[in-house]
């Protein structure tokens, strides 16, 4: 078909004439021009073949089901509207066919939301077993008694009190008042021994110890901050060793007194330091310790008393005087070297103690002429870098998969359903 | 009744083409002498009269199937559209209002009948596979023509497609085609020119692709 574009009438108002879409006065015109125009006239040609073409594409007839069909609704209709209102189409018409598919779907999708949620609660709850590196933090002490270094002893009963407070000054300058308000307590030393010993109570004494072992970048600014670390949590060096050795990696081994309460603190503060190679901790039960060298105690200051009751009421020979006197300064030795062993004991469980170890990284220089060696150490770091690479890959993919495989659940199929119905829509 | 219709219609100076269907036309545009025209039994039909229904569902039975079976692969669901069709216009009698002619109301309604079906059969062609018009061809017949008709009708773009039809096989004026498509009618006009350029090229020359037969229709146009 020709565009003709010279021609004072446009190919879509002789299509208009064909059609009988012109007012008179246009269809004139058009008729006027095709009288003196051939291509004109042959484009009406064109429309009447096409149309006559199209003729050829019969339907067949309409079957007598659909008509007595069609015909009896009408007259059960005609007859219902006669005798009274028709029935009121359920939901007001709202449910029908059309809105099925779309509340299925719906109900579906919320279903399957509420499965993935509750799916997602009961893998939130689940218990992450630790690594192998990681260590279980130490409970606190403050809130929590039943922590994995109270003895099974304890009884559940017993008030939450840690263990550390029960030999503090404050608790038995409390119990040393409230004896006093009672007045029934004795100023006898034995009596204030007993409401110093941490017997009074059943609370565990425990004595913690954590080790730990460090690799810094820099050796010399670790110090500076193991110092600020000691100086903030009130602790001390009780030992400290710097090691520098050419050709070897410069080494701190020390060993630190932190107060007990703040003792996962400073660890956490320590990490800071640098990588964490190792780390331990435990904690040694010293109450029966202490309960036996405060009976100990107890006891020989019994017979030192007993000694000087002897020694002043009777009276005999030198020798036996002597006898006396030795026998005492015995005792009081036995008694002092007790007691030294109750303060060593009770400042263990006041003060942590941690085995820290700080190394320098040290990287050994290469000569660089050993190229093959450079070769060889570069070949393994680049060994152990594509296979850190291919465990970070493996150790995501089994971390994330679940949550991306659900979000290209959530995502994918709605948008591959829609994709199949817009083209299923433009195919029918 | 005439005031409704559009005046060009009334002016036009070029015979139609016989229907496709051998339907007469009997809308107050063709009203011939004593015969009430389609609004006119409509109204009879709101008012209770069986005889008017009947006599309506004679004269677009057949253009109603012939619609439906145009665009439907499944003969019988072309009969079911068919027949929920006047089903439709049964119930919706009691609201029925003579602003439009008759036939351009049943058209809306098997346009909306049939926008339905294509929805739920994509619906279920998203879950279960391709629709049923690419399981089942569309050759109707034995008819060599009729097929190749069927299939160059199926490559012409889909809105360009329904206005051809419309016009061709239903026989509407650029108006009532507007009004069921909501368009314009020059944009009615120029589609179906360029439907009918398509098809002609495609009719001479089958082979060529759909978006090569667009390009072709551009570059004419």
């Amino acid at each position: 078909m020709n565009t003709i574009a010279e021609h004072p009438v446009a190919p879509e108002q002789i299509m208009a004439f064909f059609d009988g879409e012109l007012s008179a006065a246009d269809a004139q015109n058009v008729a006027a021009h095709l009288d003196g125009c051939s291509a004109c006239a042959s484009l009406v040609g064109q429309f009447r073949d096409l149309s006559q073409s199209l003729t050829q594409w019969s339907v067949a007839l309409v079957p007598q089901s659909v008509e007595d069909a069609v015909k009896g609704f009408a007259a059960r209709t005609s007859a219902t509207s006669k005798s009274g209102k028709p029935p009121a189409p359920f939901l007001f018409g709202i449910w029908n066919g059309k809105f099925v598919p779309f509340a299925v779907t719906g109900i579906a999708a919320c279903a399957l939301l509420m499965v993935g949620v509750e799916i997602s609660d009961s893998y939130r709850n689940a218990r992450i077993i630790p690594h192998r590196s990681e260590v279980v933090e130490l409970p606190n002490k403050d809130t929590d008694t039943a922590g994995y270094d109270a003895p099974a002893s304890v009884p559940p009963s017993l008030p939450a009190q840690s263990p550390m407070n029960v030999a503090t000054p404050a608790i038995a300058a409390m119990a040393q008042q409230t004896s006093a308000l009672d007045g029934n307590a004795a100023a006898s030393p034995a009596a204030s021994m007993q409401l110093n010993s941490p017997t009074t109570s059943a609370a565990p004494m425990i004595a913690h110890t954590a080790s730990l072992a460090i690799t810094v970048k820099d050796l010399s600014a670790a110090r500076a901050s193991l110092d600020a670390i000691l100086a903030r949590h009130q602790g001390y060096a009780a030992q400290l060793t710097v090691e520098s050795t050419a050709n070897f990696p410069r080494s701190v081994t020390a060993s630190l007194r932190i107060p007990a309460s703040g003792l996962s603190s400073a660890i956490g503060d320590l990490k800071t330091l640098g990588r964490v190679e190792r780390e331990s901790q435990s904690g040694e039960d010293v109450s029966q310790q202490h309960t036996d060298l405060a009976e100990r105690i107890k006891t020989a200051r019994a017979t030192e008393e007993s000694f000087r009751g002897i020694l002043q009421q009777r009276t005999g020979k030198i020798s036996d005087v002597l006898e006396v006197e030795q026998s005492i300064a015995r005792v009081r030795g036995e008694i002092e070297a007790m007691e030294a062993e109750q303060t060593r004991l009770e400042h263990r469980v006041d003060y942590a103690t941690i085995e820290l170890q700080l190394n320098e990284e040290y990287k050994e220089e290469i000569p660089s002429a050993a190229f093959s060696l450079r070769f060889h150490n570069a070949s393994v770091a680049g060994y152990r870098n594509a296979s850190e690479i291919v465990a970070s890959i493996i150790l995501f993919l089994v971390q994330y998969v679940l949550s991306i495989l659900i979000w290209l659940a959530l995502v994918c199929i709605p948008a591959l359903l829609i994709w199949r119905y817009r083209k299923a829509l433009s195919r029918l | 009744m005439e005031s409704a219709l559009p005046r060009f219609v009334l002016n036009s100076e070029i015979t139609r083409p016989g229907s496709m269907d051998n339907t007469t036309r009997r809308s107050s545009a063709a009203k011939p002498t004593g015969e009430s025209t389609d609004e006119d039994l409509m109204a009879d039909f709101c008012h209770g009269s069986q005889d008017a229904f009947n006599e309506l569902f004679l004269r677009y039975k057949q253009p109603l199937f012939g619609f439906f079976r145009r665009r439907v692969a499944d003969a019988a669901q072309a009969e079911e559209l068919t027949q929920e069709s006047f089903v439709a216009v049964i119930r919706a009698s009691s609201r029925y209002e003579p602003s439009a002619l008759f036939r351009t109301y049943l058209y809306a309604i098997g346009l909306k009948i049939l926008s339905a079906y294509r929805r739920k059969a994509a619906f279920r062609a998203t879950f279960t596979g391709a629709p049923d018009a690419y399981r089942e061809p569309a050759a109707l017949g034995n008819l060599e023509m009729e097929y190749v008709l069927r299939q160059a009708v199926g490559k012409l773009d889909r809105l360009e497609r329904e206005i051809l039809m419309l016009r061709e096989f239903e026989q509407l004026s650029y108006v009532e085609i507007g009004e069921l498509l909501h368009l314009p009618v020059n944009t009615v006009r120029s589609r179906l020119f360029r439907a009918r350029l398509a098809l002609h090229n495609l009719l001479a020359d089958p082979t060529p692709t759909a978006d090569a037969e667009q390009a072709r229709i551009e570059e004419s146009a």
